[in-house]
């Protein structure tokens, strides 16, 4: 097997996924992560929907999104070990050290704070790139479209000034 | 927890959005899909914004070309239903500057750090837990800024914006999807790590 696939074909398993996903024949709905995220929280958390407001709106499709997260987890914990045997215990990326740094607690820091960003915008915008994105942009949705561009316009601009090259500032 | 964790499950089996095992199934998939095609890389997320590598945009845009008239014909053969999101403005725009910040600091989006952490990176983990945090605090501050995310634009379509012509939006989208995503050239950004993983 080989250890990775090209883009396109990434693309086409992507969206045979998505038909099977959204068609009646499999679960009748789109691909949704974040709200997931916001559920496994609460979980964790113990915040119950008795007493919560949100718990109780994302109640249904949150736990739809959690359990698939859980499967996400392990698709990826299989294709690591197994077909692209790429699983090692590592703390910064490659690119971090190259345009950033190679100090592990701040790479650790901005995580949690860029994993507190992701999933609070995501769940304020009532999406991520999963169900504003690939889902959104696929049923031509206006949320979806404004989110892509917003997100990534907002992406670009911060990596600019983020990832500053070295040697190019003084 | 424990109880929760049974009560996600019991939940998911009465709703009739496939069953358990589908559910699994899909996610499972989802996340194979996401790590053979390295997309769960900081190289690759974080990389596509700042412009070293080009396998986000182009495996993004083939996948909403292909889903995009696939999902018209499983709708017009009634296979399946639109389920679009509302558009709350505010909310959609604050909530986008700040997923983007967040994407490209940790270069992983909600479903790509739970892959990356399967691949044993500890900054995924963290990420993960920066997100189960930012989770838990939306919940608890939803009453106050719920009155801050509209105003509710309702779950409307490009389609209901520009008055019909929905088979022609669909595909003039997907078509122009698919060509850009060819013509964009392969940028690749090298990682070292991957020819040799014990690095």
């Amino acid at each position: 097997m080989p250890r990775t696939i090209p883009w396109w074909a990434g693309g086409i398993l992507m969206s045979l996924l998505f038909f099977f996903t959204f068609s009646e024949w499999g679960a009748g709905r789109p691909i949704g992560a974040s709200t997931g995220m916001a559920y496994l929280s609460e979980v964790l958390f113990g915040l119950d929907a008795d007493s919560h407001e949100y718990t109780a709106l994302i109640e249904t499709s949150g736990a739809w999104e959690g359990v698939m997260l859980i499967g996400v987890f392990f698709g990826g914990l299989f294709m690591s070990l197994f077909v692209t045997k790429t699983f090692h215990i590592s703390f910064i990326p490659t690119l971090w050290k190259a345009r950033k740094n190679s100090s592990v607690p701040s790479r650790m820091v901005w995580s949690f704070i860029a994993g507190f960003l992701l999933v609070y915008g995501a769940r304020l915008a009532g999406g991520c790139n999963a169900g504003h994105i690939l889902s959104g942009g696929s049923q031509t949705a206006v949320s979806g479209l404004i989110f892509t561009v917003v997100a990534l316009g907002t992406g670009m601009i911060t990596g600019r000034f983020f990832y500053k090259r070295k040697g190019s500032c003084s | 927890m424990t109880e929760g964790i049974v009560h996600m499950f019991d939940v998911v089996a009465a709703q009739g959005h496939g069953s358990v095992w589908t559910v699994l199934f899909i996610g499972f998939c989802f996340g194979a899909i996401i790590l053979y095609s390295r997309l769960d890389k900081f190289e690759k997320m974080a990389g596509f914004m700042i412009f070293e590598d080009t396998l986000a945009p182009r495996m993004a845009m083939m996948t909403v070309a292909l889903s995009g008239v696939g999902f018209y014909a499983l709708v017009q053969g009634g296979f399946a239903e639109y389920q679009v999101k509302p558009t709350l403005l505010g909310g959609l725009l604050v909530g986008a500057v700040l997923f983007g910040m967040g994407l490209v600091i940790l270069g992983k989006c909600p479903s790509a750090f739970f892959v990356s952490v399967s691949e044993g990176r500890v900054d995924a983990l963290v990420g993960v837990i920066g997100g189960m945090v930012g989770g838990a605090v939306f919940t608890l501050t939803f009453p106050w800024i719920k009155h801050l995310m509209g105003p509710d634009l309702g779950a409307i379509r490009l389609s209901d914006v520009l008055g019909g012509y929905e088979l022609m939006i669909v595909l003039v989208l997907s078509l122009t999807l698919f060509v850009v995503a060819l013509l964009i050239p392969t940028v690749d950004y090298h990682d070292p790590a991957d020819e040799n993983p014990k690095r």
